[in-house]
């Protein structure tokens, strides 16, 4: 019995484990080297390699983020943060170290990011004001012109910044982490600057507002709008 | 709702570009205790008379500073350093644990020494306090310049930890080099001038270098 003890113990680890969880680990294994092999040709600039890597690790990011945030918007936001991050850190990856660990811990970062800002700024201002704001814009589409001249007046006497970071994410529709790779600034100050310009809008428009209408809403363009759609 | 990752993942492949990779922790490691390793030599060389450090093995307050201040100054290094690659949060939280025990075993050493002697402790000689505290910030200096560069260029995680560390490490280095060429070797001297730098250091600097560090970062 000894004998045979000391031929059993002498054996990998590995092989000792039941074949599934073998597999497992072989798999997890296999596509962390797959994943890290992406990641050297990226940071030697292929693109198509990168593509490769960014969509295969969409989807993990994705189960790591929704564990934690269950709102499904902000749940997207974070993971955007999250894909934003890693391309931003790309440098500080080693191929020599596997890659899942500096993945996930981008990741859980970028979590505790999320809920950090969310007690800091407190994010149900900025959600009402970007409410108003679609409101808005639902109005306008169905007015079938461009914004209200107001919300455009008060777009247009925001500082530059401020102006470009509202209106990549409210008039172009952009996502937060998109609209920050565009103005080429950090998520949190793209954030901070469509926050004030949110405020200073809201305080520039505050009053003008009556019955949810705009003072130049044209109500004869309206009519001959509504007249045409029911003749056709 | 995974449309707009889409787009983004298109945007951020059509800004990629070929990147220098962070050199390895350890590269980067061995490269600062080896010019401070140089600095302290050159101060060595350059001191007359003799320095704190021939008394290492027969002062044991001296000797508890010396290796308290030295854990500190390596583990604080060594974590400051983890502290600016994604995934190496095992070694930034090792090292910072060692670092911290560190200064409380080189603080708590001279803390008895000054308790043996009286409450006071045995004043220093007039201007060394200020002296030392003034040649230690010196000292930190070349070590906070590479330990800076190298987070500046790395990703932060954790930009507070971060900061402190930076700044606790560079602190302890510079204070070592103090600690060993000083000869005035009383514990109030010790703990008020040699091992207050990478307190002040950290007290003063962790907010606007972790501000710094969240704005670079993302």
């Amino acid at each position: 019995m000894e004998v045979a003890w000391e031929v059993r113990s002498a054996q990998p680890l590995e092989s000792s484990l039941p074949t599934d969880e073998r597999d497992d680990d072989r798999d997890s294994k296999r596509l962390d080297a797959r994943l890290s092999e992406w990641m050297r040709a990226a940071q030697r600039g292929d693109a198509e390699a990168y593509r490769d890597l960014l969509n295969a690790i969409q989807p993990k990011i994705r189960a790591i983020v929704r564990a934690k945030i269950h709102q499904e918007a902000a749940a997207e936001d974070v993971v955007q943060n999250t894909l934003l991050s890693i391309h931003r850190g790309r440098s500080t990856y080693r191929p020599e170290r596997p890659f899942g660990p500096w993945m996930r811990a981008i990741a859980r970062n970028s979590i505790i990011d999320h809920f950090r800002d969310r007690k800091r700024r407190g994010d149900r201002e900025v959600e009402l004001i970007a409410e108003q704001w679609a409101d808005d814009r639902q109005t306008d589409e169905m007015g079938g012109d461009s914004l209200a001249p107001e919300l455009e007046a008060a777009l247009a006497s925001l500082p530059d910044a401020q102006r470009e970071a509202v209106t990549l994410v409210q008039v172009r529709g952009l996502s937060v982490a998109e609209a920050a790779l565009r103005a080429g600034v950090s998520v949190a100050a793209l954030k901070v600057r469509a926050h004030r310009g949110y405020r200073a809008m809201r305080l520039a428009l505050e009053g003008k507002r009556k019955g949810g209408e705009w003072p130049s809403a044209r109500p004869a363009h309206a009519i001959e709008k509504t007249t045409s759609r029911g003749a056709g | 709702m995974t449309g707009g990752s889409n787009r983004l993942i298109s945007s951020l492949v059509e800004d990629l570009e070929p990147i220098r990779l962070l050199p390895r922790l350890r590269l980067a490691y061995g490269l600062i205790l080896t010019l401070w390793a140089g600095l302290l030599g050159l101060v060595l060389w350059m001191r007359p008379g003799e320095p704190g450090l021939a008394s290492l093995f027969t002062n044991r307050i001296y000797f508890g500073s010396f290796v308290g201040l030295l854990l500190a100054a390596l583990g604080g290094t060594g974590s400051a350093l983890a502290a600016g690659v994604p995934g190496r949060e095992r070694l930034e939280v090792g090292g910072m644990g060692i670092s911290i025990v560190g200064l409380l075993i080189a603080i708590v050493t001279c803390l008895i020494g000054m308790y043996e002697v009286g409450a006071a402790g045995i004043p220093s000689p007039e201007g060394a306090n200020a002296m030392c505290f003034r040649h230690s910030a010196l000292m930190s200096l070349l070590p906070a310049g590479l330990i800076l560069g190298f987070l500046f260029r790395g990703w932060t995680v954790h930009p507070v930890r971060a900061a402190s560390l930076a700044l606790l490490g560079s602190g302890a280095l510079g204070a070592m080099i103090v600690h060993m060429s000083c000869d005035v070797l009383t514990p109030r001297h010790m703990l008020l001038s040699h091992l207050s730098l990478p307190i002040v250091l950290v007290v003063l600097g962790i907010y606007p270098l972790a501000v710094i560090f969240r704005r670079l970062r993302r």
